[in-house]
């Protein structure tokens, strides 16, 4: 059985079999409303319809009967629930405890805010579902009802061809098993695997032990259906990682493809802005440090031939990535509040995909496994970063 | 092309170990090419990987970072990071395919004047080889 939140042995994951017949949303709803009574937690973080019908809000709940509005499985992502729960909790922890009811990848988020110390977990319940991806912002809002049909589908099928790019690439939609130190959620929804009507609810720390045992579920059954059925959509969804990966380095790398690739940015530093790793409060890129005098746009105009305006937009992407790359977990929050189209999120999951596998990290994963840049080694450097920084010198490499 | 080409480099060096190898290889008489344009800064750990990119994407045809050696940083431990950050950077600029080739991290002391004179010899015949910069003159960079 779990003690901690760092589970390591997958295998004696245990869970409760609810139903699902009136779909996830409504299972996990449910849930809330009977852990809600009995104490369980005092408030909940969690997406709520708004009043015009036409998309989703975060809310800290602390009337149960406005679960009745609320959808764990909401079909859009307009803010990153990682984001969300930090802006509640970065000043610090309060008594009341609060249960976040999140996606994996918003969880990630939330991990990794953590260890840049910028939200505090320590009253927090989380809670996350399989995650079957979220629908692109641009068609739901061409016709909302179309989209929360299209979304029951999508959910009832397990289709991805729908979601957003990067939700169709994720491999992190469930739990992270069989991989180390990794963080589990308190609490978990799982349906894969399952039968048409049921899924289960897992608990991934003591606290969800707990609280399963307090509302009179506690965790006896294997969960080896839903476990085998994670990972065989796993390795699907990575196989079709890379290959997205693989094509799309050949359509944006080389510094003939890349300025392409960004050529319609705008420069509105939205994407920036909705990211939740992205936290600093002021962004060097939005500083005054990039706007110069006339005399030195002149004279770069002068030396280049011609200048564009506004200058340094591959400078704020590249820029943006060499300071968060290492953190970024795929979510596709930026490619989905691109007013231009610009496949950011894609291009941001290759290059992080690439340097967390080089750092042999992989953000949001645990809580305990510290930032690539926050510590380093002496001796025992990362074979990586020895052969990145190996100086002319000792190779010989261009004698 | 790069007939009669003489890089621009940029440097960011050390005020504790590269400048003052650097002050050491002048005051030695030491011959090198006078392609870096230096600056100063208190520690290697003082470098953002977006000055480096900066100087890059603004057509320096190299960049390079002087630091003291490992276990010497007058800060105990910056040149740790710095050595992270930069190949953080550079392999980012590996995914993108842009050229690692113009990004150097070298770790020069104080007392090293000959192995400066060197390292900007030896850098800058190698940028010589691979050209100037193309971002030097792209108008979408
Ligand atoms: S860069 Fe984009 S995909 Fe990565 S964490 Fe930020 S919003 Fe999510
Ligand atoms: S959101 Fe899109 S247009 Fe705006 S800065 Fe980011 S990439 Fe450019
Ligand atoms: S003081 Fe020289 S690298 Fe830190």
């Amino acid at each position: 059985m779990a003690k901690t939140n760092n589970k390591t042995d997958a295998k004696s994951m245990k869970g409760t079999v609810i139903s699902t017949k009136e779909g996830l949303s409504k299972a996990i709803t449910d849930f809330l409303k009977q852990a809600f009574e009995k104490n369980c937690f005092d408030t909940i973080l969690i997406p709520v319809k708004v009043p015009a019908n036409d998309s989703y809000a975060w809310v800290l709940l602390k009337d149960p009967a406005l679960l009745d509005d609320a959808n764990p499985l909401a079909p859009i992502m307009p803010v990153q629930g990682g984001k969300a729960l930090s802006s509640i909790l970065k000043h610090g922890v309060t008594d009341s405890s609060i249960a976040a009811v999140i996606r994996p990848c918003e969880m990630k988020a939330a991990i990794e805010l953590y260890k840049l110390k910028q939200v505090k977990l320590d009253n927090i319940t989380l809670i996350t579902m399989d995650c079957p991806g979220v629908l692109p912002l641009k068609d739901w809002f061409k016709n909302p009802d179309e989209g929360e049909k299209k979304f029951k589908d999508i959910i009832k099928k397990w289709d991805d061809k729908d979601v957003r790019p990067l939700c169709q690439i994720c491999d992190k939609f469930s739990v992270p098993l069989n991989e180390e130190n990794a963080t589990y959620p308190d609490l978990h929804f799982g349906v894969l695997g399952c039968s048409d009507g049921t899924g289960f609810v897992i608990p991934g720390s003591s606290k969800g032990e707990e609280i399963l045992d307090t509302v009179g579920l506690t965790a006896t059954k294997e969960v080896d259906k839903w476990e085998s059925k994670v990972n065989e959509v796993t390795t699907q969804k990575r196989k079709k990682r890379s290959e997205a990966h693989k094509a799309l380095n050949k359509e944006v790398g080389g510094s003939k493809n890349l300025p392409v690739a960004f050529a319609l940015c705008i420069n509105c530093h939205n994407c920036m802005r909705v990211c939740p790793v992205c936290y600093c409060q002021h962004c060097y890129f939005d500083s005054e440090a990039l706007n110069k005098p006339p005399e030195v746009h002149l004279m770069r105009a002068a030396q280049k031939g011609s200048l564009l305006f506004k200058p340094d937009c591959l400078l704020f992407q590249v820029g943006r990535m060499s300071h968060m790359t290492l953190s970024c977990v795929s979510c596709g929050t930026c490619e989905d509040a691109c007013p231009m189209s610009i496949k950011v999120g894609q291009v941001f999951s290759m290059v992080a995909d690439q340097s967390q596998d080089a750092f042999n990290y992989q953000a949001g994963r645990s809580k305990d496994v510290p930032h690539p840049l926050r510590v380093f080694e002496d001796e025992q450097e990362l074979d990586q970063v020895v052969t990145m920084c190996k100086d002319i010198l000792e190779t010989g490499e261009h004698k | 092309m790069s007939e009669g080409f003489e890089p621009r480099i940029v440097g960011f060096f050390c005020k504790w170990c590269t400048y003052a190898g650097a002050d050491l290889a002048g005051t030695s008489r030491l011959q090198y090419p006078p392609n870096v344009l230096p600056i100063r800064v208190m520690c290697s750990s003082r470098v953002d990987p977006v000055f480096l990119l900066t100087a890059y994407l603004r057509g320096a045809d190299a960049v390079l970072i002087g630091g003291c050696h490992p276990g010497d940083c007058h800060y105990i431990e910056g040149n740790y990071y710095t050595r992270r950050r930069v190949a953080l950077l550079k392999n980012i600029f590996e995914t993108l395919k842009l050229d690692t080739e113009r990004l150097r991290l070298s770790w020069i002391s104080a007392s090293e004047g000959p192995r400066f004179a060197k390292v900007i010899t030896e850098y800058t015949e190698n940028t010589k080889k691979i050209g100037p910069n193309p971002a030097k003159n792209k108008i979408f960079i």
